[in-house]
């Protein structure tokens, strides 16, 4: 029975982890760019609802308030951020510390604002408990798996069916082919940027409304995010969301041997063992 | 006069450590944001041998810089496998692993709060409490690690390490071995912070996991970035004046709760301006 409640858990963390680490993936996939500072947006998210919700804003206003500001962050990590660092020929290891500093000051800045302590919503539905098939599962937990199935569902649509979609797939793959085929690769960029920042306040939110803000946990599930996009094998969004998932059980199941605080070292070692016996990930066509 | 004094010897530590990350990050270009964990193994490996076994300073500081030797290889091996956005991941797992261990293994760390009373190393009879005794060991180790760093930058292994940075295939192909460069550059590395870390414990005779935490490693890049990568001048401005810009905070009256980020906060500034407008920092190179 326990075993049971981790797996329906597991499957359930997955979707919140798949909904970070697609947003990830779409950043990265098209980039080529290992963007850190997601975690401050991330964590940035949460605050941003909570400040409405605190303003007397009702829940899902704040939410969607909350979203179009992490798109408008989003953006202008890009458009004032990264180009001017594009701009001056910076090398992958200069963006990368510079993304790092940007996470520094997002951190920060969260915590000199609203203090380090951890805040909490004050009333929230997702705590009721709902029994389905003999499990008690929360509203919350609900919430997590039609997050997820959603803005999974999204992005296949976004990146299918829509014009910007297909700019984004030509960017992601050759971006001088697309530049030379009249798509703007830089407009392209800020537009991903947006909507992968606008996808990751969802369970920013929803993580925050279960377990309270802290400041500088973002960097944690960005982790746990980004290994399961790689685990995948990089810049599927199916695989990522599949593989969040997966992973997710897997370190839920791992409750039933090892103690929760040492769960970080679980998600390692099977990175580790991954990355040593299919470093190409799971998903990626065999060479 | 122990106030300046004791900064002298923190700065001394920390030049030490930047030393090292110098050597990992600025020199053989292998992005490492997990060496404040690395610190942390020698300074407990140290503390606790002197603090729990009664080991003699010296026998201790040469456990924990083999200890940190080791590891310190055992974390750079992936990077030998997985390149760049890969290692990034490993290296920030390696962080929260270690900080797991730090904070959750009391029986030899002492969990959250820390070792508390480490003893005060004794060298030919004299007792290092007073700081005026403990400056000549650290800056004799200072004298000695700058010997060394400048040993190597000037030898055919420093310049291998250069031409890993610039290009490993091209290494590979005129015969040099890529792997035996990099498991050496992060041995090297590993001593420096094995006898930081075992300077640092047994100069504050307390440590406990905050100092050894991301942030901490997001302080080492930053010293090494603003003072300027691949130079020893670097290393030596970068952390001499990051370590006193606390001392400056403290003048200004602010209160303590918002203090710690707001200096994190300075430190993330840093590292986007520098990275934005002058990558090589103050005294170095191309990064």
């Amino acid at each position: 029975m326990l075993a049971l409640q981790l797996l329906v858990d597991g499957i359930i963390n997955g979707c919140v982890l798949g909904t970070i680490s697609i947003s990830f993936t779409l950043i990265y996939s098209t980039t080529r760019m290992f963007h850190v500072a997601h975690a401050g947006v991330f964590t940035l998210g949460a605050y941003f609802v909570w400040t409405f919700v605190q303003a007397g804003v009702p829940g899902p206003v704040a939410v969607v308030l909350g979203v179009a500001c992490c798109m408008a962050v989003g953006a202008a990590i890009q458009r004032y951020f990264y180009q001017p660092l594009a701009a001056r020929n910076a090398t992958p290891l200069v963006v990368m510390i510079a993304s790092l500093g940007l996470l520094a000051i997002i951190e920060n800045g969260i915590a000199a604002v609203y203090s380090q302590n951890v805040l909490t919503f004050s009333e929230w539905w997702g705590k009721a408990v709902v029994p389905v098939g003999g499990l008690p599962i929360t509203g919350a937990q609900i919430l997590s798996v039609v997050m997820g199935l959603g803005a999974y569902a999204f992005l296949r649509v976004l990146s299918q069916r829509t014009l910007l979609g297909r700019k984004i797939r030509a960017v992601a793959s050759n971006p001088f082919l697309a530049e030379i085929a009249q798509v703007k690769p830089k407009l392209v960029y800020i537009w991903v940027y947006a909507i992968g920042s606008m996808i990751v306040c969802l369970p920013s939110a929803l993580i925050a409304a279960e377990f309270g803000l802290r400041p500088y946990n973002g960097l944690l599930y960005l982790i746990n995010a980004s290994i399961a996009m790689i685990a995948s094998g990089l810049g599927s969004i199916t695989g990522a969301f599949v593989v969040s998932i997966l992973l997710a059980v897997l370190q839920n199941l791992s409750l039933l041997i090892v103690p929760s605080q040492w769960s970080i070292g679980v998600t390692f070692i099977l990175f580790i063992l991954l990355m040593l016996f299919r470093p190409r990930g799971l998903f990626a066509p065999a060479r | 006069m122990d106030f300046f004094l004791s900064y002298i010897i923190l700065a001394e530590i920390y030049i030490l450590l930047a030393l090292s990350t110098n050597l990992l990050v600025g020199i053989t270009g292998i992005f490492s944001v997990s060496q404040a964990a690395v610190f942390g193994v020698g300074a407990y490996v140290c503390s606790s041998l002197t603090l729990n076994e009664g080991w003699p300073f010296g026998v201790a500081l040469l456990a924990a810089i083999v200890c940190c030797v080791v590891i310190n290889v055992l974390l750079s091996l992936p990077s030998l496998r997985v390149s760049g956005d890969y290692f990034i991941v490993t290296s920030f797992g390696i962080q929260f692993l270690c900080t797991a261990v730090f904070e959750n293994w009391s029986s030899a760390t002492g969990g959250t709060s820390g070792l508390p009373g480490i003893p005060t190393p004794q060298i030919f009879g004299l007792h290092t409490e007073e700081p005026a005794y403990f400056v000549w060991m650290s800056t004799f180790a200072l004298i000695i690690g700058c010997l060394c760093f400048q040993l190597v930058l000037r030898s055919p292994f420093g310049r291998l390490l250069g031409a890993i940075r610039e290009d490993e295939i091209a290494v590979a192909a005129i015969g040099r071995n890529v792997l035996r460069g990099k498991i050496n550059a992060a041995a090297l590395s590993g001593a420096y912070s094995g006898v930081a870390g075992s300077l640092y414990g047994a100069f504050l005779s307390f440590i406990d996991p905050s100092s050894f935490d991301m942030q901490a490693s997001i302080l080492l890049v930053s010293m090494v970035v603003v003072g300027g990568a691949r130079t020893m001048a670097g290393s030596i401005i970068g952390p001499a004046f990051l370590i006193g810009l606390p001392q400056l905070l403290a003048f200004v009256n602010i209160s303590s709760s918002i203090a710690g980020p707001l200096r994190q906060l300075v430190y993330g500034v840093l590292l986007v301006v520098f990275m934005l407008f002058r990558p090589s920092g103050l005294a170095g190179k191309r990064l």
